[in-house]
């Protein structure tokens, strides 16, 4: 076995690894059905929505903040605008003096984590929230994560389960997938106490969480990312509501997709860097023992079986060619003949098999969490595109970090 | 279950799969190397048939022998898909080098049985021995393989004999010491001239066959399946 091959068998069994980890931690503590009752206190909460040059989404964001089933002197939402250019801003404006909820702020352009750091140091509620002004919120969602705070007093933070917001084309409908993936390990990390993200869209706060380790960070772009290191460096619980149910737009475009992902896989490497000292660390849980290393070594290993794979396609192609021009043997079809005997059974196919035979168990595992339904045409997209697509980001992401550029955020 | 207890398992279940995907792959590889011996057992009774028959009839019966020609099909069939299982489990082990022996005698009884037909009945078949190594030692031997397999493709009653040079095969031996084939990789025999030495092009290959011009070709089949897979 050459040596190339044998790195594949080391990726396959890593992966294969972690998903027997997580689908054991999902047998042991199956995530509870959703439930009508109520939360015995409704607590005070600002909902901080920083945005610049969203006037496509910023109306329907608000629209669904507003239509959160929460009793209306309870809820705060605090538009942050982070010197749009667009309409975005006369929007909010509008918005602010049609409803009484609605604060309106205006501050220069500094970045989403200047604008969520306003919006905390402005308000007064005991749970502060955030949301993406281009996410939308299921009208239960807040009742769902003021009740999972309830449930245990020493959460400090909570994410809710992300879904995509009508995905329609191919890559919509692989993002789609994605999601409900990550609505699965979410669910799962946060079994195992080691959520690594506390996403825009919908993460909420306690406010004692800012006055402990300070607020957001710039954090690479990624202070989403940060804070839930920062969490974990202080001891402070993070879990997952997965009834709340967030909906986001996704890019609609390679390049957009690229963009986006390539500042979230170049933020973990650089935030990981920051807090290397967690890595492998006991003292910071499955945190520092599972979900940092295993990040990391999926992203090595997503680099690396593309490379392979790759060189042996180029390499065969190169060799194809060059015997057939050395031979001057002619370009010829030979008819198509099915024989069992020279079907590929290798272990290399057989394990490939079983990593993405667990991962088709884990994304359905995810739909069936969120409640959602996928169609069979969000699984051939997914299996279509992803596998050409990320490694894409994750080589510019790689190449980012090497060169410590700092990615946009839009 | 505390979390260590969880980290062991997922290793021992990650661990029994992998196990279990060796097991398979491992058992099926086995029914292949079986599947090819079973089909050489086959050709070899069919061997040993026609050569007692020949025996039996003399030259009396040539036109059935001639209408019948010997196993070159199966003895490709059984080429390709040896070829593959050595690819497939390795050239170094035993199992295939076993196969590859009994694969080779079984060429080389053809070869002779061949021949003796040809002295016999006048028939003049159309053949090549084809000197090989898969050591490493012999950069054009892939290339050669592709020209005769292709040629083989071409002329279906092209008769092409492969041999692994290295292969400790006693008879396999005796007719590289008969045939005075040097090392010098890949070689070719063609009909019963002197051996040819070095890679040659499929324009070169086919000059050095003039009598490839008179054997029937599969073009006419080909094109049609070329047409048909469109």
């Amino acid at each position: 076995m050459d040596i190339g091959a044998l790195g594949v068998y080391v990726c396959l069994f890593a992966a294969l690894y972690f998903e027997v980890f997580l689908l054991i931690s999902f047998f042991e503590n199956r995530p509870a059905k959703k439930t009508s009752s109520l939360p015995k206190h409704f607590p005070t909460v600002s909902i901080i929505v920083p945005f610049f040059n969203e006037e496509k989404t910023i109306a329907r964001t608000v629209q669904s903040l507003l239509a959160l089933d929460y009793p209306k002197d309870k809820l705060e939402i605090m538009m942050i605008d982070d010197g749009s250019t667009d309409s975005a801003g006369a929007i909010a404006q509008k918005l602010a003096s049609e409803h009484s909820q609605i604060t309106y702020l205006y501050k220069q352009n500094g970045g989403k984590y200047t604008a969520l750091n306003l919006g905390i140091q402005a308000s007064t509620a005991e749970l502060v929230g955030c949301l993406d002004a281009d996410s939308f919120t299921s009208t239960d969602a807040l009742i769902e994560v003021v009740k999972r705070f309830e449930e245990d007093p020493t959460v400090m933070a909570i994410m809710p389960a992300m879904k995509v917001y009508r995905p329609r084309t191919m890559l919509e409908r692989m993002q789609a997938v994605e999601y409900a993936f990550g609505v699965f390990y979410k669910k799962m990390f946060d079994n195992l106490s080691a959520l690594n993200v506390l996403p825009g869209p919908f993460s909420l706060y306690k406010r004692e969480v800012f006055t402990k380790i300070g607020l957001f960070h710039h954090a690479h772009n990624t202070e989403d990312m940060e804070i839930a290191f920062r969490m974990h460096k202080h001891g402070l619980k993070i879990v997952n509501a997965h009834n709340a149910t967030v909906y986001t737009t996704v890019p609609t475009t390679v390049r957009a997709l690229l963009k986006q992902r390539t500042r979230w896989s170049q933020g973990f490497l650089e935030n990981l860097r920051d807090y290397k000292y967690m890595l492998l660390n006991p003292r910071y849980g499955n945190f520092g023992l599972l979900v940092l290393p295993f990040g990391l070594f999926a992203f090595f290993s997503g680099l690396y079986s593309a490379f392979y794979m790759s060189y042996i396609i180029v390499s065969t192609v190169i060799t194809r060619t060059s015997d057939m021009y050395a031979t001057q043997i002619p370009l010829h079809i030979t008819a198509p003949h099915f024989d069992l005997f020279y079907v590929d059974t290798s272990m290399m196919m057989f394990t490939t098999l079983i990593v993405l035979g667990f991962t088709v168990v884990a994304i359905v595992l995810g739909n069936r969490i969120a409640e959602d339904k996928l169609n069979p045409f969000s699984f051939i997209s997914y299996f279509a595109l992803f596998g050409f697509i990320a490694p894409l980001w994750l080589a510019q992401a790689a190449w980012g970090a090497v060169r410590s550029q700092p990615a946009p955020w839009r | 279950m505390k979390d260590w207890r969880k980290y062991v398992l997922a290793f021992l279940i990650t661990g029994a799969i992998f196990g279990t995907a060796f097991y398979i792959t491992s058992r099926l590889d086995a029914g292949r190397i079986a599947e090819i011996r079973a089909t050489q057992e086959a050709i070899s009774v069919d061997l040993l048939s026609s050569e007692t028959q020949f025996e039996l009839l003399g030259n009396l019966d040539c036109s059935t022998i001639a209408e019948h020609p010997i196993l070159t099909d199966e003895l490709n069939s059984l080429a390709a898909q040896l070829a593959f299982t050595e690819n497939r489990v390795g050239s170094d082990s035993s199992e295939v080098i076993l196969l590859k022996k009994q694969y080779s005698l079984l060429e080389i009884k053809d070869y002779l049985l061949m021949q003796q037909i040809s002295t016999k009945c006048g028939i003049k078949p159309v053949s090549i021995l084809y000197f090989y190594s898969n050591k490493g030692d012999c950069a054009d031997c892939s290339r050669a393989g592709d020209v005769l397999t292709y040629l083989r493709q071409t002329y279906p009653d092209l008769r092409v004999y492969s041999f692994d040079y290295n292969l400790d095969l006693s008879a396999l031996q005796t007719l590289i010491a008969l045939r005075k084939i040097k090392p010098e990789l890949p070689a070719f025999v063609i009909g019963n001239i002197t051996p040819i030495y070095g890679f040659k092009t499929l324009d070169e290959m086919q000059a050095l066959i003039p009598e490839l011009k008179d054997l029937a070709t599969s073009t006419s089949q080909t094109s049609k399946a070329a047409t048909t897979t469109q």
